[in-house]
């Protein structure tokens, strides 16, 4: 009855639209027309008799026309955008630009790897899942082109001059560009609408093609944002002397490693995120238990990445102190030094909710009780170390606050807002995370192997060994020369990268056969782990957006470091404050777009639009289901029975 | 009533980074002007360019983002302390002029044992002082436990003043001579720079 009534009324519905528009064109053109300027009527003259105002008016008309003629061109240098300013608008195009680059250059990453498992392992529900993250793809990839298209357009209106030098010197790049966004764009689509319809082996060719030829596109674009920061390859007055020397500047390499992990832990934070929102949405079991899988898995990529990513840090940070002691010190102990401070609160907020969610991930596992136990050591440890890694050198304080401690730094604390103690506590924060996976990954399972005493004896030992090494390390950094100290970073990095390389190819083997004692049971999880998942997305892509804002404003008053300087009214470093404002607004602007690109994926899965004449849809009753987001050629075959994904 | 979870993800987004905003709002909030074009009078004594020379140190030569002063234990960079009285002997043959010029136009060439290379070209972007503002900048030098004695009119070997003497014969006596060729106001390098030496290898 309703679907009737529904059709007569979409039949009706579709006239009555275009009548209503119809009118309302003529309305605005009448509007419009009524209010066009028209010369008042005059009585015809017998005989035009030109007067001297019209003579005049034509006078001035030629002179202006002359004097037009006459202006030559100059090149404007800066244009003002209104309301916002020009610098605040690029910033903000700028930064939604590199957030869906960053999320369409790394989903294909995890896609390829999670396809190719599932090609390994012959396990189809790996390759349901690549599918499923691929379908964020198409959507984000148009958005991305479109903010960047923004972008350029952008400079060359607001920054002329300046872009147009950037253009200059790097003229050499965009040809290549733009062929490889081409060979991008088709990768991808044949990638995303080929799936099933190749040879695995072909599709994965695909995937591996459209990895390649993005990172390629991200290679040459971070030359142009290095050779800002850390200019080479020019004279001292911007004249170009090597191309090559300018895309290979003193920071390309180190951001472009800092960048494809940085982009690999954002997107799968943000590919997490879309997992939970459709967790939170799930009418079923299995699309819950399907969602949960979903969002650990994009989780644990994002986490995984995000452990190396101090050291990729510090290798950009010591290649910037190479460049300019200047630039690393207005970094680290300058303008920018407090920055940093906020982000120790952002980086330990990852920690903390990374690991509550693993925390809370046990409990889907049976039989995990004896492990929840070291929980609360492993808070301690990560709250000890968030708070050494929080706490400033300097400290705001009243005069008379400033007369008690003797100084600008507290008597106690000063000492750990240094680098030495700040080293330390990053080091074990990451430690102690990967304690944490470590945990999680032996729930429910128990090793049977016979060397497994000493196999965890081993495990403990390389654990406790590395970790009160980092600790000595980072004491005996208090006592030495600068020139020693600065090293002492390397040892650090170095000990917990063995540990967790060690300890995790130890476990392999530890594991291997394990006897279960106890299922995983996916989708038996609290519901607050799906917010604590998009938390994790909100605060990585803040992360991004406040340290592209010191990547960039490091420059300070200067387009190219040392060689092109801002003479606009934006020359100027703004506050913290404002900068963290900027970066939050366009923080809610990209997830209020993500926010739509999940809609839009989202909308695969609805069922088809039906006709009133067709039977209506008869909600699920339990019986087998196709999985939701199953690809098409899979459809029937193993989706027609669920299976509990993998553990 | 149950909220819808939409809403409750949208509120858990716009708390988070209204949270964050909120800490970046706590941090001690300074805007960073560009530095200021310093005018150098031409009639400056040595006591008036000793002031200026320490504006410009706090100021456009950035000199204190790395260098402290009075301060003592694990430092990055050389305290500058009574740096005048080291400058005279730091180097055999170099007087304490020579031995500050040299630190701040060919800063690589001599490296204080201890410490890293770092400091960057004193007259090159991007802090670019003149030579005159690096004169006085000596002048300040030589305030850290010494007594000032550069003029306007000092030569060292990496500039000469217009109508100066070259580097190597006496300098001016009376410290507060005025410079014919340099009107008051003038803040421009106008002497041809003399070409640095080469660089000697660093003792580290």
């Amino acid at each position: 009855m309703n679907g009737k009534l529904n059709k007569k009324l979409l039949f009706v519905l579709g006239p009555v639209t275009g009548v209503v528009m119809f009118i309302a064109v003529v309305m605005i053109a009448t509007f419009l027309t009524n209010r066009e300027y028209k010369e008042p009527y005059r009585a015809p003259a017998a005989v035009v008799d030109p007067t001297p105002r019209t003579a005049g008016l034509a006078d001035e008309r030629a002179a202006a026309d002359a004097a037009a003629k006459a202006t030559p061109y100059v090149e404007a240098e800066y244009r003002a955008f209104p309301i916002v300013g020009s610098r605040v608008a690029i910033w903000a195009i700028a930064q939604l630009h590199l957030l869906f680059a960053a999320f369409v250059l790394a989903v294909p990453i995890f896609a390829f790897i999670i396809e190719a498992i599932g090609y390994k392992t012959k396990d189809p529900r790996y390759d349901k899942l690549a599918h499923e993250f691929t379908k964020l793809l198409s959507v984000s990839f148009s958005l991305t082109a479109t903010f960047g298209a923004f972008l350029t357009f952008m400079l060359i209106a607001l920054y002329p001059k300046f872009t147009n030098y950037l253009m200059s010197v790097f003229s050499p790049t965009f040809l290549p560009y733009v062929l490889l966004f081409f060979l991008e764009a088709a990768f991808l689509y044949t990638y995303y609408y080929g799936w099933g319809k190749f040879h695995p082996l072909v599709h994965l060719g695909l995937g591996l093609g459209l990895n390649v030829v993005g990172t390629a596109i991200m290679l040459i674009a971070n030359s142009w944002l290095t050779f800002m920061m850390s200019p080479r390859g020019v004279s001292d007055t911007g004249a170009v002397i090597s191309v090559m020397d300018a895309v290979y500047n003193f920071t390309w390499m180190p951001i472009n490693v800092h960048r494809v992990i940085a982009n690999v832990a954002f997107g799968g934070s943000v590919a997490a995120a879309y997992a939970a929102f459709k967790f939170l949405q799930a009418e079923t079991d299995e699309e819950r238990a399907h969602y949960d899988w979903m969002g650990y898995i994009g989780n644990f990529v994002a986490i995984l990445a995000f452990l190396p990513l101090p050291f990729a840090g510090y290798w950009l940070a010591k290649e910037i102190y190479a460049f300019s002691q200047t630039l690393g010190l207005t970094m680290m102990g300058g303008a920018f030094s407090w920055l940093f401070i906020i982000q120790a609160v952002l980086i330990g907020n990852l920690f903390l909710a990374a690991n509550y969610y693993l925390w809370l991930g046990m409990g889907r596992v049976e039989g995990a009780q004896p492990l929840q136990k070291f929980i609360k050591y492993l808070l301690i440890a990560i709250a000890l170390c968030f708070m050494v890694w929080a706490t400033p050198r300097s400290i705001i304080a009243t005069v008379s606050e400033v007369r008690a401690m003797g100084g600008g730094t507290h008597p106690i604390l000063g000492f750990l807002g240094v680098m030495s103690a700040k080293n330390t506590a990053v080091n074990i924060l990451i430690l102690t995370t990967f304690m944490s996976f470590l945990l999680y990954r032996r729930t429910g399972k128990s090793a049977v192997v016979p060397w497994a005493k000493i196999g965890h004896a081993a495990q403990l030992t390389i654990f406790a060994g590395v970790a009160l090494f980092v600790i000595f390390l980072g004491i005996y950094g208090y006592f030495v020369e600068a020139t020693v100290r600065i090293g002492l970073s390397v040892p650090q990095v170095s000990s917990v990268l063995f540990a967790m390389v060690s300890i995790t190819l130890i476990d392999v083997f530890l594991f291997r056969g394990a006897k279960k004692t106890g299922e995983v049971r996916w989708g038996k999880i609290p519901a607050v782990s799906q917010y604590v998942l998009i938390f994790i997305a909100v605060t990585f892509t803040w992360l991004m957006g406040l340290m592209g804002y010191v990547r960039s404003g490091l420059r300070q008053h200067w387009h190219v470091y040392g060689v092109i300087r801002d003479n606009s009214v934006d020359a100027f470093t703004p506050t913290l404050g404002f900068a963290t404002q900027v970066v939050s607004w366009t923080v809610l602007a990209f997830f209020a777009l993500i926010g739509f690109v999940f809609w839009i994926t989202s909308l695969h899965d609805r069922p088809e639009h039906q006709s009133a004449t067709a039977p209506e849809r008869v909600p699920h009753t339990g019986g087998p289901i196709p999985a939701t987001g199953m690809a098409r050629h899979q459809l029937g075959g193993v989706s027609g029975t669920h299976q509990e994904p993998p553990s | 009533m149950m909220i819808p979870h939409t809403i409750r993800i949208g509120g858990l987004v716009l708390a988070s980074t209204a949270f964050y905003a909120y800490v970046g709002q706590m941090v001690p909030q300074k805007e960073v002007l560009p530095p200021q074009e310093t005018v150098i009078r031409a009639d400056l004594s040595t006591a008036e360019m000793a002031t200026v020379g320490r504006q410009i140190m706090e100021g456009k030569g950035l000199c204190l983002t790395c260098h402290t002063i009075g301060k003592s234990g694990a430092l990055r960079f050389p305290d500058l302390d009574g740096v005048a009285s080291r400058a005279a002997t730091r180097q055999p043959g170099l007087s304490d002029v020579e031995y500050f010029a040299q630190s701040m136009y060919a800063p690589d060439s001599f490296i204080v044992p201890g410490f890293n290379p770092g400091m960057p070209t004193i007259n090159k972007p991007p802090i670019g002082l003149t030579d005159q503002e690096i004169l006085c900048v000596m002048a300040a030098l030589q305030s850290l436990g010494g007594t000032p004695s550069v003029t306007l009119a000092t030569s060292h070997a990496y500039y000469t003043p217009p109508g100066g003497t070259p580097a190597g014969a006496a300098p001016p006596t009376d410290p507060g001579q005025k410079l014919p060729l340099l009107a008051p106001g003038n803040k421009s390098t106008t002497a041809p720079q003399t070409p640095p030496p080469p660089a000697k290898k660093a003792e580290e």
